[in-house]
């Protein structure tokens, strides 16, 4: 740029950004992603509770916070990777293997329960670890590289159960899915410890900052030395740990180590939660508060077409329409109120 | 012409202490060399600015400095410590801060947060958690010692929610805050108003004062000579003048800036009498108008105006691009009303954007399938395409305007900027447009490949194309323009014939929206703005 150039001297600020900044509650309210999901959690419950009577019991809520734990788990794992702009297709692949790993250390070769489980969980951690490194030292997409750990993943579970599922499996397991704190069944409160720790580390902590940071201007992290690879990595590391937990609650429900858990499509739902609850897929976006309301939801409306007695197929449509309001909603907020996202 | 830097290269220079010593620094990138530099010092206490056109080699000489581009040799020492190539967190220890439109913020993270990227406030006591009331009170001390009240920038707000004026006063106190040694700044006014460029200026003479260096890349001459002790200016990646504030003049520096370039020979006259090619009649669109306009058949009209006054907006909604909402268009009479981009090239038009990396190529492909993507209809039989037509096709058509390469088979990615370009020209001619649609046709082009392209808009206007051409050079459409429409706020503040147009009434018209004193007898009379 130089004399014959023509530019901005005192050109009116960029359009794009100059919005309006109301501060009425409402806008401000619509404003925030978290706030609509939250309403809906709201709306869907009473809702369901006023359609099928039965919706609202103690059972039924234990039964509802017991799959909520499970993929809301993967949807908090899966969230720490989406917010670096990565993705994470293996947690539903890695944790069907996590369940037949435990079950087959506990049941086949006899080792103690907890001894199982601490093994499986640094297994997946590694796992974790191979992610990252693949994404930032080799640039291989993280699509791609999590795509061949959930094929290998599904296979290995075939593989080492032989297909069928293994029994005999030490109580412990079922004893961590099965018992309550009160009549808080122990999932659901592994889910609520598990969604404060993660809220903790992602708002709290440099570390968790940082995250956001490297999702939302990867450039801008590096250049302000933070070590970029090293969260990347954390938050593979993150999801796949999560995901091998969520494989052990599994294992502890059906009282089996079923392989055939690898291939029933938890990650899709851990990433509809995640995305119901406000977690924009090109990072750096996206808070616990939203993607807990979001796996919250999913499961109050797949809970709630069950308990209404809807065919078992139209429950997935009906999944995929919620989903699929959820992103048009989020959309028409974004262009509405400023908080873009690209 | 060629001033040959050396170590006593500024007087005012003798005696202090040198920040910055760089030598034999060089980078290239594919074949063209776009830093050499034997020898530059850069002294504590001085505000040093540096000139030159696009790709004279100002943003990487900056880049070096700041670590962000990997320089392929040289020395470079700051304060006494050798820098090491390609690390910015080696020269961000060193004491070099980048203040840069390219490394913009976090947009989802707080003031306060990007204030503090990667680091902890000094005063917290936390290594792990963050201390968030610390982190304010540390954001809000940058913020002042910069002299911005901290109640005009809110720090918990999320940056991306702040006007861009605003972000890029964030990015000055970041740069600020890291203490630097040398504080590069690389137009750092370009979004601000007179009020916040002043305050700019004013920081950049007072760290100088404070005894650090100022590297001070500037858009603006005036204000460049306002700041500067010294001015540099580079051209083609050399450093081709070391000036004196005094000596300075702005006819001074935009010689050394041009070098010895041939302006154009002859000042065109628009052909008066050929027909009318397109009419533009009230149009508007968001951010544009109304405009009226009219371009004749072999006729080349510039389309000037400072950013964001609508030169490409006015380019795109001609082509469709963007979606007109009220006026009229006509093509040699033909009513026009594109509602896309296909809409337009099948009426006719052909547009070279803006960014050739990101709207005209795909980098990676051939040579071959980027420049028969307009013509693939008419090569293909019944549409199926024959490799051996499409490379026939892609040789005749890249030869045509003369793409240096050595195969159509080579990614075009492979091509210098200049040759990307011409590739682009030949796509575009080969669709036989009636009207050339160009959004800075050489920008990232160096000088030698300009004339080139200001050849092939020549040509498209000898054979009978309407030409529009939208730039930020003044120079540019001095040369190739018969007439230049300047563009103020989405108007048209002023048409002038070549003959009548001078560097001081074009700016002034963009800058002000004034047209010049009329009394030129402009062949049409489209003036857009009602003063």
């Amino acid at each position: 740029m130089s004399a014959p150039t023509l530019t901005p001297a005192d050109a009116a600020p960029d359009a794009e950004s100059a919005r309006p900044q109301s501060s009425s509650l409402l806008r401000k309210l619509a404003a925030t992603p978290e706030a609509g999901v939250v309403l809906a959690c709201v709306v869907a419950f009473i809702v369901f509770s006023i359609a099928a009577p039965t919706y609202h019991n103690t059972d039924n809520l234990q039964v509802m916070g017991r799959d909520l734990a499970e993929f809301g788990i993967l949807a908090i794992g899966e969230s720490f990777v989406i917010l670096t702009g990565g993705i994470d297709l293996s947690v539903g692949g890695l944790a069907g293997l996590a369940g037949v790993l435990a079950g087959w250390f506990n049941a086949t070769h006899g080792m103690p329960a907890p001894l199982a489980i601490v093994l499986t969980l640094a297994i997946c951690a590694g796992v974790g670890y191979w992610h990252g490194t693949m994404v930032n030292r080799l640039n291989v997409p993280p699509f791609v590289i999590t795509l061949v750990t959930f094929t290998i993943c599904k296979g290995l579970a075939l593989s080492i159960t032989s297909g069928t599922p293994i029994t005999g499996l030490s109580n412990v397991f079922g004893d961590l899915s099965l018992y309550y704190i009160g009549s808080v069944p122990i999932p659901a409160v592994i889910f609520l410890v598990v969604a404060v720790v993660a809220w903790f580390a992602l708002e709290r902590t440099y570390a968790g900052r940082q995250i956001y940071a490297v999702g939302g201007n990867p450039e801008a992290a590096r250049l302000a030395g933070i070590p970029v690879r090293k969260r990347i990595t954390t938050t593979y590391m993150v999801s796949s740990t999560l995901a091998g937990l969520v494989g052990i609650l599994i294992i502890g429900r059906l009282g089996v180590a079923d392989p055939s858990v690898s291939a029933s499509g938890y990650e899709l739902t851990a990433i509809a939660a995640a995305v119901v609850g406000g977690v924009s897929l090109f990072g750096g976006e996206g808070r616990i508060v939203g993607i807990a309301a979001g796996a919250i939801l999913l499961e109050f409306i797949s809970n709630g077409l069950l308990a209404m007695n809807v065919n078992e197929y139209y429950q997935t449509v009906a999944q995929g329409v919620v989903l699929g309001v959820a992103i048009l909603a989020d959309r028409i907020r974004a262009k509405y109120f400023g908080a873009s996202r690209k | 012409m060629t001033v040959e830097p050396t170590l006593q290269q500024s007087a005012s220079a003798l005696g202090r202490a040198v920040i910055a010593r760089l030598r034999g620094v060089h980078k290239s990138y594919g074949p063209v060399r776009v830093l050499d530099l034997p020898e530059l010092d850069l002294y504590a206490g001085q505000v040093v600015g540096v000139v030159g056109e696009n790709g004279a080699g100002k943003s990487t000489l900056m880049g070096t400095l700041a670590g962000s581009v990997h320089r392929d040799g040289g020395e470079i020492e700051i304060d006494g410590h050798p820098l090491a190539p390609g690390s910015t967190a080696e020269s961000g220890r060193l004491g070099v801060a980048l203040v840069s439109q390219e490394f913009p913020l976090v947009g989802q993270l707080s003031v306060a947060e990007n204030l503090l990227l990667g680091r902890r406030p000094a005063d917290s006591k936390r290594k792990v958690v963050v201390d968030g009331a610390a982190q304010r009170r540390a954001a809000e001390a940058m913020l002042s010692a910069i002299g911005l009240s901290p109640d005009s920038i809110p720090v918990r707000q999320q940056v991306r929610t702040l006007p861009v004026p605003t972000r890029q006063l964030i990015e000055i106190a970041k740069g600020w805050g890291r203490d630097p040694k040398l504080l590069i700044l690389d137009e750092p006014t370009s979004s601000l108003g007179p009020v916040e460029a002043k305050l700019v200026l004013d920081l950049a003479r007072r760290a100088a004062d404070e005894g650090r260096c100022v590297l001070f890349i500037g858009h603006r001459l005036d204000e460049v000579r306002e700041v500067a002790d010294r001015i540099v200016v580079l051209r083609n990646g050399r450093l081709v003048a070391d000036l004196e504030p005094a000596e300075a003049s702005e006819d001074r520096l935009i010689r050394e800036m041009v070098g010895n370039e041939v302006a154009h020979s002859k000042p065109k006259v628009a052909p008066a009498d050929a027909p009318v090619l397109l009419e533009i009649e009230g149009l508007t669109a968001d951010g544009l108008g109304p405009v009226d306009l009219t371009v004749r058949k072999g006729e080349i009209l510039g389309i000037a105006g400072l950013m964001g006054s609508g030169r490409s907006r006015l380019i795109h909604t001609v082509a469709g691009a963007q979606p007109a909402t009220g006026g009229a268009m006509r093509l040699s009479g033909e009513r026009y009303a594109p509602k896309s981009a296909g809409e337009g090239t099948d009426a006719g038009i052909a547009m070279i954007p803006e960014d050739r990396k990101l709207q005209s190529l795909v980098l990676f492909a051939p040579i071959r399938d980027n420049v028969t993507i307009s013509v693939l209809r008419r090569i293909s039989r019944r549409g199926v395409l024959g490799p051996r037509r499409v490379r026939a096709e892609a040789n005749e058509i890249a030869g045509n305007v003369k793409v240096r390469m050595q195969s159509v088979d080579q990614p075009i990615g492979s091509l210098s900027g200049g040759n990307q370009q011409r590739a682009i020209f030949g796509r575009a001619f080969a669709a036989e447009p009636r009207l050339l649609l160009l959004d800075e046709p050489t920008r990232g082009v160096d000088i030698g490949a300009k004339a080139e392209i200001y050849e092939l808009i020549d040509r498209a206007a000898d054979s009978g194309m309407a030409v529009v051409a939208a730039s930020s050079e003044l120079e540019e459409l001095l040369w190739i323009c018969h007439r230049i429409a300047v563009m103020h706020r989405g108007r048209v503040a002023a048409v002038l014939d070549r003959a009548d147009a001078t560097k001081e009434i074009i700016m002034t018209a963009a800058a002000t929206g004034a047209g010049p004193r009329q009394g030129t007898q402009t062949a049409l009379e489209p003036n857009g703005n009602p003063t």
